[in-house]
């Protein structure tokens, strides 16, 4: 008599193995060449950008678009001598790295005290730390126009740093919290036993270990400030144009759309943001989770 | 080095009470352990006498300073945690160096210390090994000779072996045990286990509900508990008890689980509740005198060569500890005697009554 085990049917893996590998492979190439596509298609307006601040005025807008050129970089040479160039990328990098900056100072604080005192409200007081960050931006420029020109802050360093610390600090508390939780009080405790004050405890024993938080705050909220356009307009002025309201503002030039000008400095706006994101992109992912998603940070 | 002084300690959390009205002393050079259920305020209690919680009511002083209100790196003490809190990412060597830099120890002065303390600790040939190598048990030892080398008046440990792997276990036990007989520092140690407490400590103060129920060395709290809850705690299994059958008539006991009844002090009129650890009453396959016959219901192997058995006499089940043979041979029926010396009575509110028991044999 024969068991029942081989009556039943037998699937024996390594048969079955090679087609279904087969089928996973094919699988991933095609969910690799429409991966291709995709990031192509949005990507053809920045190669656009790139070819045409390598090209001269007449052959920017030719059509059909003319992909083999000689290339040069006489926009560059013309864009340095352009007059306040150079101040509007000092207002980018100074408002973005400093604002930044100080936003993941007071974020880091901030972060730790909700996560280890945790005063009363802290769930509530979260919630509503981030859904500032919820309403259209576009509601907030009336009541802070009016509010900067009372404070006189309009077209100041001083004014703009504070909106974008104030515009940062939302999205790093939620990072930094995560990560500080993620960090066992008992470390801080320890640190308090051994004749630590708490200072010592908050920079010297908890940040070296949230690094990673850190980092994340600092590029996912850089990119925010860098690429923020409204409030800049609004609430800046002569002396404090970043450079996508440069870019809006001095596009006409002799009565037509200065081409090279905009190529060129789109290009040199584009690339620092392209090389920083490229270097820290993994923590891209922990800053749009909030710190809840870390992978390999 | 001090001793340690609790004055109507309580904590608590919104109605909870997690610690109630707790006074007691830690002696010097004493290792006294903390042993209690999970939630019975053990770790709060220590969590106070560190400075990480602070107290609802009462007072913590250390000799003669009362710190209740001194924050906790002012403390001078010691602490190790359940989970081995290192820093990472560096030596051994450098572990415990750092609090001594903190303390502004000279070089030399902390080269000597951390050999000290690593040769009494076993930790001599890892000192240059990158903590982050060691394994659990490894780096508790690291935790703890970190606090043992800054020489804090107080070293408290909060369950320091929980989370050790049962292998390292009896290696750490050991290495601990040698580190505090070494020291003779004034020690308060925090754990459930038993086993633990029982080889650790010179006293015991067991926990129960928020509340010390008994301070004492460990063989005097096994042996007279003061009430059921410490019966029941200590021991495996706990203690045997029995609120019916048995009667005081004037001064003598008479149970169905006694061969005859024994004398007792007039206090025992007041007993509800008779106790005998199942491993204290003597056992014999054949009929002896003063024994009593009792029916085997159950059976188990325990540890330790012993045997675990459920007898029955007339309706009253206890649990018996009985050597391996008379267990193994033992076909539906065994003798017992319940010793006068090891039987307990405890009163309506489950404390101990002494009632002359344990002062004869």
């Amino acid at each position: 008599m024969t068991s029942p085990i081989h009556d039943s049917p037998v699937v024996l893996p390594e048969e079955n193995a090679p087609s279904k590998r087969n089928d996973k492979e094919r699988r991933l190439t095609i969910s690799g060449v429409i991966a291709w596509i995709v990031a192509l298609i949005f990507f053809a307006p920045i190669f656009w950008i790139f070819l045409a601040a390598l090209k001269t005025d007449n052959t920017i807008l030719a059509y059909p678009p003319k992909f083999i050129f000689t290339p040069t970089l006489e926009n560059f040479a013309a864009l340095i001598t352009k007059p306040n160039v150079g101040l509007y990328f000092f207002n980018s990098v100074f408002l973005s790295v400093g604002s930044v900056a100080i936003a993941i100072v007071v974020s880091y604080l901030a972060a730790y005290s909700f996560s280890r005192f945790k005063p009363a409200g802290t769930d509530f007081l979260m919630f509503l730390l981030l859904s500032t960050r919820f309403v259209p931006a576009a509601a907030f420029v009336i009541p802070f126009f009016q509010l900067f020109g009372i404070l006189n802050f309009k077209d100041s360093y001083v004014g703009l740093l504070i909106f974008y610390v104030m515009f940062s600090v939302p999205f790093s508390v939620w990072i930094l919290k995560g990560f500080i939780d993620g960090v066992s009080q008992r470390f801080d405790e320890t640190g308090l036993v051994n004749g630590a004050s708490r200072a010592h405890v908050i920079f010297k024993v908890v940040l070296p270990q949230v690094k990673p938080g850190l980092v994340a705050a600092f590029v996912f909220n850089i990119i925010f400030v860098w690429n923020e356009f409204l409030f800049n307009f609004q609430l800046g002025g002569r002396n404090t144009s970043t450079i996508p309201v440069a870019l809006f503002t001095s596009l006409y030039d002799g009565g037509a759309t200065n081409w090279p000008y905009v190529a060129s400095l789109g290009t040199a706006y584009v690339l620092p943001l392209a090389i920083l994101i490229f270097f820290f992109q993994k923590y891209l992912l922990v800053g749009m989770t909030f710190g809840t998603v870390r992978g390999e940070v | 080095m001090a001793d340690v002084r609790i004055e109507g300690i309580s904590k608590y959390f919104g109605d909870f009470g997690a610690v109630k009205e707790v006074s007691t002393v830690f002696e010097e050079g004493t290792v006294t352990v903390l042993l209690g259920p999970s939630g019975c305020g053990k770790t709060t209690l220590m969590r106070m006498i560190v400075g990480l919680e602070t107290p609802t009511t009462g007072s913590v002083m250390i000799g003669d300073t009362d710190v209740t209100r001194v924050p906790t790196n002012k403390r001078q003490i010691g602490m190790v945690f359940q989970y081995p809190v290192i820093y990472r990412g560096t030596t051994v060597a450098r572990n415990l160096e750092l609090p001594l830099i903190a303390a502004k120890m000279d070089s030399s002065a902390r080269k000597k210390r951390i050999d000290e303390m690593a040769e009494i600790i076993g930790l001599t040939d890892v000192l240059e090994t990158n903590v982050d190598r060691l394994d659990n048990a490894g780096r508790q030892k690291v935790a703890v000779a970190r606090e043992v080398a800054r020489q804090p008046e107080v070293l408290l440990f909060d369950e320091p072996i929980t989370n050790v792997d049962l292998t390292s276990k009896l290696e750490l036990k050991r290495s601990l045990k040698q580190l505090f007989t070494e020291l003779r520092q004034t020690i308060i140690y925090v754990t459930h286990d038993q086993t633990e407490a029982m080889s650790l400590a010179d006293k015991i103060a067991l926990m129960n509900t928020g509340r010390i129920v008994q301070l004492d060395a460990p063989r005097v709290v096994y042996d007279r508990p003061d009430d059921v809850f410490a019966g029941w705690f200590l021991g495996s299994p706990g203690m045997n008890f029995l609120r019916t059958g048995f009667v005081v008539e004037g001064s003598s006991l008479h149970s169905p689980l006694l061969a005859s009844p024994i004398s007792v002090g007039a206090e025992a009129q007041h007993a509800t509740t008779m106790g005998i650890r199942p491993e204290q009453l003597t056992a014999s396959l054949e009929e002896q005198p003063d024994h009593v016959r009792a029916e085997i219901v159950d059976k188990a192997i325990t540890i330790g060569g012993r045997m675990l058995l459920g007898v029955k006499v007339q309706d009253l089940e206890i649990k018996a500890v009985v050597e391996h043979d008379i267990g193994k041979n033992a076909s539906s029926s065994i003798w017992i005697k319940l010793p006068r010396e090891n039987l307990h009575l405890f009163d309506a509110h489950d404390r101990k009554i002494e009632a002359g028991l344990q002062s004869v044999g």
